[in-house]
């Protein structure tokens, strides 16, 4: 384990947390700005944590995916699209059709990242050059078929959106119910657990996010899968010399985090808002690759890494919130565009190496020739 | 691998024709002739289905079309902020007679394509026009009113006396004017009901200015993050960024408010629980200008279109008559003058 990145992440989230408790305390009790901040980061960390995991699945085997954001963007559109299919010319239940939008998500991402395995294992294509066809061709594909199917009297829906089914619903944990009894009647403990409460009421692929994340860590670092993933990905021709298949083992990995990618598709389009806008992932899929970067090709680092995005994120929201509160000597944080700018300083501060070097797999990138 | 190449040449390719079908370039050859009146848009880097603000925009120029004023329209989907002037050339070139620009953004490359070509008319949705540019006119709203009237809206309906807003960026005047008129919409509706209204105003002011106005989910996030505060009452005004935002706080069971058109009608997903929406009457403002250069009577400079807000539909049973009725007020005093938000037009 290395402490020494994970103490730095905390740190950096810490910062974040008390900046605005300190200048939001004014308005709202600090309980609630920290739960309500908790619940944003777990919820904007979720796609990256996602899109980083396909990336560590991806590159532990050996082969770089930079196309994690068009697996993501088709994905998001082909979910969505299923799930309105169900519905409307299927005439499926509502939650029926939703569970299906998730399916087809997944089977989306692991077809995309098919394309992407036999370019880059099969033909032995530049990787870069793949993973970039695969993000062009993603802009591409959903566009156009956003156009001819929804836009237009000439369209198969005559113009008009037809409504989603709708979203996931929240999963509620019974903290509240819990430990209601134990407050007695005092109004501002219910209040408290309440708010608390409020940090783990989140929908299914938010939470299965997480579970995900050390499922992934078990798998790589504690069967024999994952030993056999990490061996194609450090030395493939040693790997090759002890019997492991190099061809299935890249293979079967990159179908895994096109998987990973595909349900970080879902959360956009199934979870989070239900419906497709052309372009909608805007770069979230690169981001995770630097979430991937910093957390060392770790499933867990790469979980911490995201969640730093998502605590700026909550930054800038609760920043604006605040607006009429920050101390005048603060007042240039009054203005959006600054408090915009954090992730982007965060990204370069942590990208300096501040926290030690991170080491990618040895034969990451490079095609397995016998 | 020479058949690595093939497959190669081919994927690429077949992704670039993809790509190129998002920007379907003018058709019509015969808009150089004197006779055939001919109307090109193009769309800021929001899309031209974006439900919203491109959107009304480009049924302004299709209602022309409709109610033979123009002859020949068509449409360019702008999709890097680069490639604004580019787009407006190829209507230029191709020697249409008017050219509508939708959006702030395109102003600067508006005014350039104007020297460049003279005899078209350029109309420029939300383009003000602080020194007037011969062959541009500036299709103007009131957004400070449309967003003082739900802003009113929202802190008279709110039962937790917080509302809140999700808007693009505020470097971008209309939607600033739209914060700030809700803000002040809101503090007009608590002095008379003697409340006290807190107002949350977001604005995604990214990096990338593109990203502003096309983030759905950065606006669910950050409705979720103002109605776990409290906020019952959530106004979206950012393109698919308050799509977003306004979906997120449907879903919720809060009040959604939309933004520049009646977006009940658009968003299907947030219709049970739209409140209203602050609209800015884009397309018949659209469809007049282009009337007026047909008639010739056009000018250069800045033109004013009307600002309002949308029927309560589904909701029109919650909201109490005297709601209504203080709305019709505000709404008329507006018009008249005698109430003013005190929203200059651009940020100081």
């Amino acid at each position: 384990m290395d402490w020494k990145r994970f103490g730095f992440i905390a740190l950096i989230i810490i910062v974040l947390f008390s900046v605005v408790v300190m200048v939001g305390q004014a308005k709202q009790p600090p309980l609630l700005i920290v739960t309500s901040m908790l619940a944003t980061t777990i919820a904007v960390a979720t796609p990256l944590t996602l899109g980083a995991l396909s990336g560590v699945f991806c590159e532990r085997s050996g082969v770089v995916n930079i196309g994690i954001e068009g697996m993501m963007l088709t994905s998001a559109f082909f979910g969505w699209l299923g799930a309105i299919y169900m519905f409307h010319i299927f005439k499926l239940p509502p939650s029926v059709s939703i569970v299906l939008g998730v399916v087809f998500a997944i089977l989306t991402g692991a077809l995309m990242s098919l394309l992407h395995a036999a370019l880059s294992i099969t033909f032995k294509v530049d990787q870069i050059i793949g993973g970039t066809v695969i993000n062009i061709l993603a802009v591409g594909l959903t566009g156009f078929l956003n156009r001819q199917l929804f836009f237009g009297a000439t369209s198969v829906f005559k113009g008009s959106v037809p409504s989603s089914p709708g979203v996931l619903p929240t999963i509620h944990i019974p903290i509240t119910e819990l430990f209601a009894s134990a407050c007695g009647t005092s109004a501002t403990c219910l209040q408290n657990v309440q708010a608390i409460n409020r940090v783990f009421d989140q929908k299914p692929i938010a939470m299965g996010a997480v579970l995900l994340v050390f499922f992934s860590h078990y798998i790589l670092f504690n069967t024999r899968w994952g030993l056999r993933t990490r061996a194609v990905g450090e030395h493939p021709k040693a790997a090759d010399t002890v019997g492991i298949n190099v061809v299935f083992m890249r293979y079967a990995n990159v179908l895994i985090g096109g998987m990973f990618a595909g349900l970080a598709g879902a959360y956009f389009t199934i979870e989070s808002v239900p419906s497709f806008e052309p372009l909608l992932t805007n770069g979230r899929g690169f981001i995770s690759l630097a979430a991937m970067i910093f957390g060392n090709w770790t499933p867990i680092g790469a979980w911490a890494a995201s969640l730093v995005f998502g605590a700026s994120q909550a930054l800038l929201i609760n920043m604006q919130i605040f607006r009429d509160v920050i101390p005048p000597q603060w007042s240039f944080l009054q203005e959006s565009y600054i408090v915009g700018l954090t992730p982007y300083i965060l990204t370069m501060f942590i990208l300096t190496g501040i926290i030690g070097k991170t080491t990618s797999p040895a034969a990451d990138g490079v095609p397995y020739e016998k | 691998m020479k058949k690595l190449y093939f497959v190669m040449a081919l994927l690429i390719v077949a992704s670039m024709i993809l790509s190129a079908c998002g920007a379907s370039a003018p058709t019509a050859a015969d808009c150089t002739k004197e006779e055939v009146f001919c109307v090109g848009l193009v769309t800021d880097v929001g899309k031209i289905n974006d439900k919203s603000f491109n959107q009304s925009a480009w049924e302004g120029v299709q209602k022309s079309n409709a109610d033979g004023v123009a002859d020949v329209v068509q449409f360019i989907e702008t999709a890097d902020a680069k490639d604004y002037a580019k787009n407006i050339a190829q209507f230029g070139d191709a020697g249409y007679d008017v050219i509508v620009t939708v959006g702030f953004g395109l102003g600067e490359a508006t005014d350039a394509a104007a020297a460049t070509y003279p005899n078209v008319r350029f109309i420029g949705v939300d383009q003000f026009q602080a020194e007037t540019v011969a062959g541009v006119s500036g299709l103007n709203f009131p957004e400070d009113n449309a967003g003082f009237l739900v802003g009113a809206l929202a802190a008279m309906m709110s039962k937790s006396n917080k509302i809140g807003a999700v808007c693009g960026t505020d470097v971008v005047p209309p939607v600033w004017r739209f914060g700030e008129g809700y803000k002040a919409g809101a503090a007009y509706a608590d002095g008379m009901n003697g409340t006290t209204t807190e107002v949350f105003v977001v604005y995604h002011s990214d990096v990338g200015f593109d990203k502003t106005f096309t983030d759905p989910e950065w606006g669910a996030q950050t409705a979720k993050s103002m109605m776990d505060q409290g906020a019952d009452a959530i106004f979206g005004c950012g393109g698919l960024t308050g799509n977003g935002a306004i979906t997120a706080a449907a879903q919720a069971g809060a009040y959604a408010i939309g933004v520049d058109t009646d977006q009940y009608l658009t968003l299907p997903e947030a219709a049970p629980r739209m409140l209203s929406s602050a609209m800015k009457l884009i397309t018949p403002g659209v469809a007049d200008l282009i009337k007026a250069t047909k008639d010739g009577s056009i000018a250069d400079g800045n033109v004013f279109g009307a600002a309002g807000y949308a029927p309560f539909h589904d909701l029109d049973g919650e909201v109490p008559a005297e709601v209504k009725a203080t709305m019709e007020e505000i709404k008329a005093g507006l018009l008249d003058g005698s109430i003013t938000t005190g929203v200059p037009p651009v940020k100081p």
